[in-house]
């Protein structure tokens, strides 16, 4: 049960917070998105699966509670950042405390402009210009801040489970 | 080998994962019911949490306004105590001009948009992330409002209703590029198309504009209300900002700075006004 709870919960909270907290919290007219730190967490955590499994359940709550982009926009973005995220992660060697907080800048940018480019393709106008690169800094910097936490959090919540049934973290 | 069948694996998650997101989009696309109702159960189930949890986090976010925009706050509060003596000054020339237009526009028999009824809602929700231009009031089918109602505030239009429940409703703002208005110039009364461009980004007319015309600094625009038009005539759109000729130099592309403060909308009001079909 465990092995459900927990990633519901974490999700759970997450949206809750980035539809509350986060959308009252302007940088420059622009919002974090912490949403976008399940999928790069759990990529650096898990590799590509874990990466893209969790972008997607992350992305389609998301896009259940928003209402100015179609149904699936988030999924299909942040399953696309959460398997990059894994990724560029299986072909780093060394364990450094500042190889997650580089990664989560670079794709968090990198997830902006994926999801802009995704929105220009499903018709959404006008998310091309400056505006977008203040989004991307922002939310790169927010999620860089924020990663080593999520990455925990991400670690408790998505355990490994063993044949015995014993859970252990990833 | 192991590597090369975990990659294979992955490979496959990615598929099938972009593939379910591109049903669900096309799913979407087609106004499928079930992704609807799956849409609205959600909104219903999370928004007394999200309720909630705004309550609890809006000293966070009104502490975070009063730190990062204490300049800004300052600057409005001095520009409107200015605006606040001049119209003060208005006050008794505007009352005598709407009396004179009421007799004129009940003679023409034409409806002006402050007599349409309406219902005074709070706005709840700003967007909620960085692709969408839409805000969330506390009113919903239960006062009358339907998808397609024009929402004003007392400065003029700020967008339209596209989607209704019970106790909610969903505004696109002006600003959207996908809202497009039927407008008229006040001055030369040229009727055109205007349409937004983006968040904090002002709006464009960019059809319908003859070049010979001439357009004023500051020039008022406000919806055309013409022939199955989305919008009811006369509300206010914004005001002329620059005039530049198109490319091949057949129309106007006229920048319009809206008169509504889309950036900090706090109450609005939906007229309960259908277009005609």
């Amino acid at each position: 049960m465990t092995r459900f709870t927990r990633p519901a919960f974490v999700v759970f909270v997450m949206l809750t917070l980035q539809t509350t907290l986060i959308a009252q919290l302007d940088f420059f007219g622009a919002e974090a998105d912490i949403m976008m730190l399940l999928p790069i967490a759990a990529g650096i955590n898990g590799g590509r699966d874990r990466g893209a499994i969790v972008g997607f359940i992350a992305g389609l709550s998301l896009d259940l509670v928003v209402h100015g982009t179609p149904t699936g926009f988030f999924a299909l973005g942040y399953t696309l950042v959460g398997y990059l995220v894994g990724m560029a992660q299986a072909g780093v060697l060394r364990a450094a405390w500042w190889i997650p907080v580089v990664t989560a800048f670079g794709s968090s940018a990198v997830g902006i402009v994926l999801l802009a480019v995704l929105g220009k393709f499903l018709g959404l106008e006008g998310l091309f210009n400056r505006h977008l690169l203040t989004v991307c800094v922002v939310v790169a910097i927010v999620n860089a801040a924020l990663v080593l936490p999520m990455t925990r959090i991400v670690r408790w919540s998505l355990p490994v489970v063993t044949r015995s049934g014993r859970l252990v973290p990833t | 080998m192991a590597l090369s069948s975990r990659g294979g694996r992955s490979r496959f998650t990615l598929a099938l994962l972009i593939l379910t997101s591109l049903t669900v989009l096309t799913l979407d696309f087609r106004g499928s019911s079930a992704i609807h109702s799956l849409r609205n159960t959600a909104s219903t189930v999370f928004s007394p949490v999200r309720d909630a949890a705004s309550t609890v986090f809006s000293p966070v976010g009104d502490a975070w306004n009063g730190l990062f925009h204490y300049n800004d706050v300052k600057k409005e509060n001095d520009r409107l105590r200015a605006q606040i003596d001049q119209l003060q000054g208005q006050t008794d020339q505007n009352a005598q001009a709407k009396q004179a237009l009421d007799e004129l526009t009940k003679l023409q028999g034409i409806t002006q948009f402050t007599a349409l009824p309406s219902v005074t809602a709070q706005v709840v929700a700003g967007p909620l992330t960085n692709f969408e231009h839409t805000v969330e009031i506390d009113k919903g089918s239960a006062s009358g409002i339907k998808v397609g109602m024009p929402v004003v505030t007392g400065a003029g239009l700020a967008g339209q209703v596209v989607e209704v429940q019970g106790s909610r409703s969903v505004i696109k703002l002006l600003t959207d590029p996908d809202i497009v208005v039927g407008i008229r110039l006040t001055t030369s009364g040229e009727a055109g198309l205007c349409h937004g461009q983006g968040d904090g980004k002002p709006l464009l007319i960019d059809a319908g504009i003859d070049p010979k015309v001439v357009v004023p600094p500051n020039e008022l625009v406000t919806t055309s209300g013409e022939d199955r038009a989305t919008f009811p005539p006369g509300i206010p759109v914004g005001n002329v900002s620059k005039a530049d000729l198109s490319p091949a130099q057949l129309t106007q592309f006229l920048t319009v700075t809206p008169a509504a403060d889309l950036t900090r909308l706090s109450f609005v009001k939906v007229l309960i006004w259908e277009p005609t079909p």
